[in-house]
């Protein structure tokens, strides 16, 4: 470590001067735009946002898909991590591999598929009509359901990658001695493997939910302008109305939910191991 | 040359802990002296300042008659073996050793290069990378890569620490060998009484940012100032005599079986050609180590000692 | 339950999950018929072919590639000072200047997208390529940043210190010390913060004008005028180049010994 300042000063303040430049300052402009109406200062602008039914139903719904799909996130990411880490070493790299993959891909490609897969004419449909199940294919697009999948598929890679790593950190005997000491797969699962991979699942948890919340490519493409999520209302609102003041209070919404995201999760993980 | 290396009432400190405080040391040219000291006595501290790698919180280092506390390490003249060898992965070992010289245009650079791994033993590993090196050979190389620069003062930190018992003795050997060669001077820092003593021609007792005692290894070893000089040189049994000073004896000086003392054996450990004991008596701990020939004593039984003044060390103090 | 049947199922559902769409993509893309299902119809290149032939794809693809290349070198020239910086000086406020050079990761793209078109481009006359550009290095400058660092960070110290000793100047040990040492580092970082400027689509949403188009935008784009195979195709082609930089970034680097 070296003491002189001024040149530790020197060498981070371009960036640093860069990042607030183009991130701070237009950022803090813009929300500071819904709180000034007509010249003077007031939260008007949230009152109106949220007096609007269209308003609160996609806000409620960003919340419920986000939560969704970190929720079905950690069920299916505890039992792929479990069997991950429970795999000799080579074949784990090449299934820690193949998890991985998909986040290097184009969301835009991954989302894609979906069309192919849920459409009118798609694979799952076909599926169904050849079965005799239904005459009619089902109208599985532009719905939560199809919403749904997408950030599924997109974000579930990030909760499986932090569960493996918290579970790869725990004791490797935690569980056969638990199993010695009488507890049942319950308890196992419960007491020993959460305990032990709050963090991971914290991680996890937060990755998932506000990628889900601030994503844009999946509900644009398998949402459609029918079910909207914030950010493509925020698009809609100014492409299609002009409307910056809505934009504005999205705007606002979206970071607090990303911070408050991250802290309520912080405060349940350090709660949790200090009781 | 006497004062060669100079430290003027240095003062020395991280944020806000004092590491070293109006420290004065004087260095001979072509000496090989010791920092010796527990971690934390401020020894690896100073010598990071005799190279400049330290800022000065107060006071000077003087080099050669030259105040060099503001001059940067680079420009110092002074070379440094550290602890973790600080080898360049990235370059081979004969490039590691003529890093320095080729940033001075050293016109005999491959000459000077062969010589000093010559020195070290290591010539016909010039092409290998640092990596495929052992621990022993990575220090030869940095060794080399120090030595051939020729500096003022060399510096040493903990060099024989990272080595197996065997290779410890050797590069000893060589190091004694290499002053006797070169005539540099040398410092060398260590937390290990018996390197300091086979190795130094002087040894500086550290303790807590000061020293606590300046001596050749036959005066630090046999004649401690004080409770913690002694006990760092292995009189483990110290005996205070109410003002301030006291009496010291090593294990094998103090006599069981028989005395005007008893205590209580708290500990007992067999080490081959004797067995070591821990009592607990009125005067304090003692700790005593008689031949196996003696009957042995059990844990917990009460045993007469004596602490005979003939073969105990006077201390001027005792903490 | 057998044990063994239990994992190959839980492995064998979410990995059908996860890579099955990649796979029907493709069957799709090499589709010989006019509009996009699985089943193909029929196997052709056809798409592959068409893919190349339209123009505005080949126009968004050299925009995507301009920003990736040149956004994450930008990045890279800002953020490894800083790096050094961070990993080896006490920088006055290092917290505050941390958390201010990793904003661009808490802030959704498409608020900084909108920010700069209303309060850059619009009253000042900034162009919108310049203003993409620099939201495109702006964006990738947090990834730059950590993951130099935590190469510096396993550089010791003590080796430059050496460097210093043996007659550099700081500046010196930095170029000849660190510099090798880290290169590594910094290609993980290249890599990871081209893929995240090419893949990115919300702070390119309102960046874009009149033949300034990112590829994925383009993409989306297309898709909601036409429903016939070369998206897939396209999709397809981005598919195995990420699926090349990785393999060939962790067979020559251990990539993930950075990331």
């Amino acid at each position: 470590m070296f003491e002189n300042r001024a040149v530790g000063l020197a060498l981070t303040l371009p960036a640093a001067i860069f990042a607030a430049a183009l991130f701070l300052v237009p950022v803090g402009i813009l929300l500071s735009e819904a709180f000034r109406i007509d010249g003077s200062w007031s939260i008007g602008a949230y009152i109106d946002f949220f007096s609007s039914a269209r308003n609160r139903t996609v806000f409620l719904r960003t919340l419920k898909l986000g939560a969704f799909v970190a929720g079905v996130s950690a069920i299916v990411g505890y039992a792929a991590a479990f069997v991950i880490v429970s795999l000799p070493p080579t074949s784990r790299g090449r299934i820690f591999g193949l998890v991985t993959l998909p986040l290097m891909i184009s969301p835009v490609a991954r989302t894609y598929a979906w069309l192919v897969i849920l459409g009118r004419t798609g694979f799952v449909n076909q599926i169904l009509v050849n079965l005799g199940i239904t005459d009619t294919p089902f109208r599985i697009l532009f719905s939560e359901t199809a919403v749904f999948i997408g950030l599924l598929q997109l974000f579930m890679p990030l909760m499986i990658i932090s569960l493996v790593s918290a579970m790869e950190n725990m004791p490797k005997d935690a569980v056969p001695a638990a199993r010695i000491l009488g507890a049942n797969w319950f308890q196992v699962f419960w007491r020993v493997i959460l305990a032990l991979t709050r963090e991971g699942l914290v991680i996890g948890g937060t990755l998932v939910f506000t990628g889900s919340m601030t994503a844009y490519i999946t509900p644009a493409i398998l949402g459609g302008s029918k079910v909207l999520m914030l950010e493509t209302l925020l698009y809609q609102r100014v492409t299609v109305a002009n409307d910056f003041v809505s934009a504005s209070v999205i705007a606002m919404i979206l970071i607090v939910m990303s911070f408050s995201a991250n802290l309520l999760l912080k405060r349940i993980a350090t709660a949790r191991k200090s009781r | 040359m006497s004062d060669f290396v100079l430290l003027e009432n240095l003062t020395l400190a991280y944020g806000k802990t004092i590491a070293v405080e109006a420290l004065n040391l004087s260095i001979n040219q072509g000496e090989l002296i010791t920092l010796l000291g527990p971690s934390g006595c401020g020894k690896t501290t100073t010598m990071r300042a005799i190279a400049g790698l330290m800022p000065l919180r107060g006071g000077k280092v003087w080099i050669d008659g030259q105040d060099v506390s503001r001059i940067p390490p680079s420009k110092r003249q002074v070379g440094l073996v550290f602890q973790s060898y600080a080898l360049f992965p990235h370059l081979s070992v004969f490039e590691n050793v003529a890093f320095g010289l080729r940033l001075r245009s050293e016109p005999n650079l491959k000459q000077a290069v062969m010589d000093g791994l010559e020195m070290v033993g290591l010539a016909e590993f010039a092409d290998r990378h640092p990596t495929d090196l052992s621990g022993g050979q990575q220090q030869r190389v940095a060794l080399a890569r120090s030595v051939v620069m020729k500096p003022k003062v060399l510096l040493l930190d903990e060099p024989l620490s990272n080595l197996d018992a065997r290779l410890r003795l050797d590069m000893r050997t060589e190091l004694q060998r290499l002053q006797k060669d070169t005539g540099i001077t040398m410092v060398f820092v260590t937390h290990d009484q018996s390197e300091a003593l086979a190795l130094a021609d002087k040894i500086v007792l550290m303790r807590d940012g000061a020293i606590e005692q300046i001596g050749t290894p036959e005066q630090i070893y046999s004649a401690p100032v004080s409770g913690f000089a002694a006990d760092f040189v292995g009189f483990e049994t110290i005996l205070p005599d109410g003002k301030g000073g006291g009496q010291a004896w090593r294990p094998g000086a103090v006599v069981l079986g028989q005395g005007p003392y008893n205590g209580t054996v708290r500990g007992a450990s067999f080490a081959g050609e004797r067995r070591e004991y821990v009592l607990d008596s009125k005067i304090g701990v003692v700790k005593a180590d008689v031949s196996v020939a003696h009957p042995a004593f059990e844990i917990g039984q009460t045993v007469d000692f004596d602490l005979p003044p003939e073969t105990a060390v006077q201390l001027a103090r005792v903490d | 339950m057998n044990s063994r049947v239990a994992t190959w199922l839980i492995l064998g559902v979410t990995l059908t999950f996860l890579i099955g769409p990649f796979l029907i993509i493709i069957a799709a893309s090499l589709s010989a018929g006019n509009s996009l299902a699985f089943p193909p119809q029929g196997l052709s290149l056809k798409w592959f072919i068409k893919v190349f032939e339209i123009e505005s794809f080949r126009a968004s693809f050299g925009v995507s590639m301009f920003l990736a290349i040149f956004g994450t070198f930008t990045a890279l020239v800002l953020g490894i000072p800083a790096s050094y910086a961070m990993t080896r000086y006490k920088v006055p406020g290092a917290e505050a200047v941390r958390l201010i050079v990793s904003s661009p990761i808490i802030v959704p793209g498409i608020i900084v997208g909108l920010a700069l078109l209303r309060y850059l481009v619009i009253p000042t006359g900034f162009g919108i390529g310049p203003a993409l550009f620099l939201a495109h290095t702006a964006l990738v400058l947090p990834y730059a940043v950590r993951v130099v660092s935590a190469s510096m960070e396993n550089l010791r110290v003590d080796m430059e210190e050496a460097a210093l000793l043996l007659g550099c100047s700081r500046f010196g040990a930095f170029v000849r010390v660190v510099l090798p040492n880290i290169r590594g580092g910094i290609l993980a970082a290249f890599i990871l913060g081209f893929v995240t400027s090419f893949n990115q689509v919300p702070v390119s949403l309102f960046l874009s004008g009149p033949g300034l188009r990112t590829l994925p935008i383009d993409m989306m784009a297309y898709m909601e005028i036409n429903y016939d195979p070369s998206v897939a195709a396209l999709s397809s082609l981005l598919a195995f180049m990420s699926i090349g930089i990785i393999f060939a970034a962790e067979k020559f680097l251990g990539l993930s010994k950075y990331v």
